[in-house]
């Protein structure tokens, strides 16, 4: 059978044999877990002890733990990802054998964050390189060696460039004089007139 | 099949036969130890004094020990095989036993250890992709050129490495078909019955 938030394909069978896993705990618990799984897929530090605590009524073994947060973790993120709305979610969820209460309250869990959650997601895309910032200069030369007066305009820019995800910033320095760097402004506008009729 | 000793072996050896059978078996506890976790020099020294034998005899009877036993373990020696090879060394019926029974209770272990020294091949840690569109370039406007980015990351002892690799969604279809193609060869009957042979 396809589930929307398995992007139409079948359920995972883990997914399946955890769900019983979860009815386990109280609804209320639960609601307050997925709070927590919630903090760690936007990216903010995971509070386990609390997870422990509000799983200690339920008697779940330490691996019961873990794979509790894993499904949870699958269940919204994948929910995210194919932008599956709440009823859907819980709808499915319920399909799967997880009891009404405790789906639903996962689902208002859910619905709360879903446009962060969805940011969060797309920042964390694919990217292969980010322009961090850019630095430039105009100088003037007036002389050089091979001839006594150039009395000419040069720009200096320097492209600081991040590495897709180890944040390494390489420095791009360049030179450019006003004809070249002129070029180079014209056709960067004609790319962002083509940017903004997108946006 | 026989292992074949060189001298030098064969006198780093010869010190067994003056120990006692403690001695041997304590002698054969350092060799593996040597195998599981590389040299221990202390560890040599403290055993010397214990036994009250000195330190280079220890030395080289523990590495004596460690190279018969590797051999033996690699090559899966038969019994009798490992009682000849060590017949010309000239040991007593009682020593031959303790040292059979060393190989026949370390053997497995030594070989786990021996798999994991070969040569590894990168391995598959994670994908990531990116489906973009291109509209326009700086040397033409109004395109529609489909791109699908991926990010293989890939595993090698411990070292991480990613590739960043492009295609259009015709080779993209072209590839899963052929790493389909390349699944479906494990259902037809030669590899079928190559795998039962195996079991």
């Amino acid at each position: 059978q396809r589930f929307r938030f398995c992007g139409d394909l079948d359920c995972p069978d883990w997914v399946l044999a955890e769900i019983s896993t979860l009815a386990k705990i109280s609804s209320v618990k639960l609601k307050l877990i997925c709070a927590q799984v919630l903090r760690d897929l936007l990216g903010e530090a995971i509070e386990y002890e609390k997870i422990l605590k509000l799983t200690s009524d339920a008697k779940l073994e330490s691996g019961d733990v873990k794979a509790t947060i894993a499904v949870l973790s699958f269940i919204l993120s994948s929910a995210a990802k194919h932008n599956v709305d709440s009823e859907s979610l819980s709808s499915e969820l319920q399909q799967l054998g997880l009891p009404k209460e405790h789906a639903s309250g996962l689902c208002r869990s859910y619905e709360e964050k879903q446009s962060s959650l969805q940011d969060r997601l797309k920042a964390c895309s694919l990217r292969l390189s980010r322009l961090g910032s850019v630095s430039w200069r105009v100088d003037y030369t007036l002389s050089s060696s091979e001839l006594r007066e150039v009395n000419e305009p040069l720009v200096h820019l320097t492209f600081n460039v991040q590495d897709g995800e180890r944040g390494r910033t390489a420095a791009i320095p360049m030179a450019l004089s006003a004809n070249k760097f002129r070029v180079l402004l014209a056709e960067l506008k004609q790319a962002q007139a083509l940017m903004n009729t997108l946006l | 099949m026989l292992l074949v000793l060189s001298e030098e072996q064969k006198v780093h050896l010869g010190c067994l036969p003056r120990a006692s059978g403690t001695a041997v078996g304590e002698l054969g506890r350092l060799a593996m130890e040597l195998l599981r976790r590389g040299a221990a020099p202390r560890a040599c020294e403290a055993a010397a004094r214990k036994l009250s034998i000195d330190v280079d005899t220890v030395q080289h009877g523990v590495e004596g020990l460690s190279y018969l036993l590797t051999e033996s373990s690699k090559l899966m020696i038969s019994e009798v095989d490992f009682q000849d090879s060590i017949h010309v060394l000239g040991f007593s019926d009682e020593l031959k036993k303790l040292l059979l029974q060393l190989y026949l209770d370390n053997r497995k272990e030594i070989r786990n250890i021996l798999s994991e020294l070969a040569p590894k091949l990168p391995s598959y840690h994670s994908l990531e992709w990116r489906l973009d569109v291109q509209l326009a370039s700086r040397s033409l406007r109004q395109q529609i050129k489909p791109a699908v980015t991926v990010k293989l990351h890939l595993n090698q002892n411990e070292d991480q490495t990613a590739q960043v690799l492009q295609t259009d969604p015709s080779t993209l279809l072209h590839l899963i078909q052929q790493l389909e193609q390349a699944l479906g060869e494990m259902k037809t009957n030669h590899c079928r019955r190559i795998v039962r042979n195996m079991k």
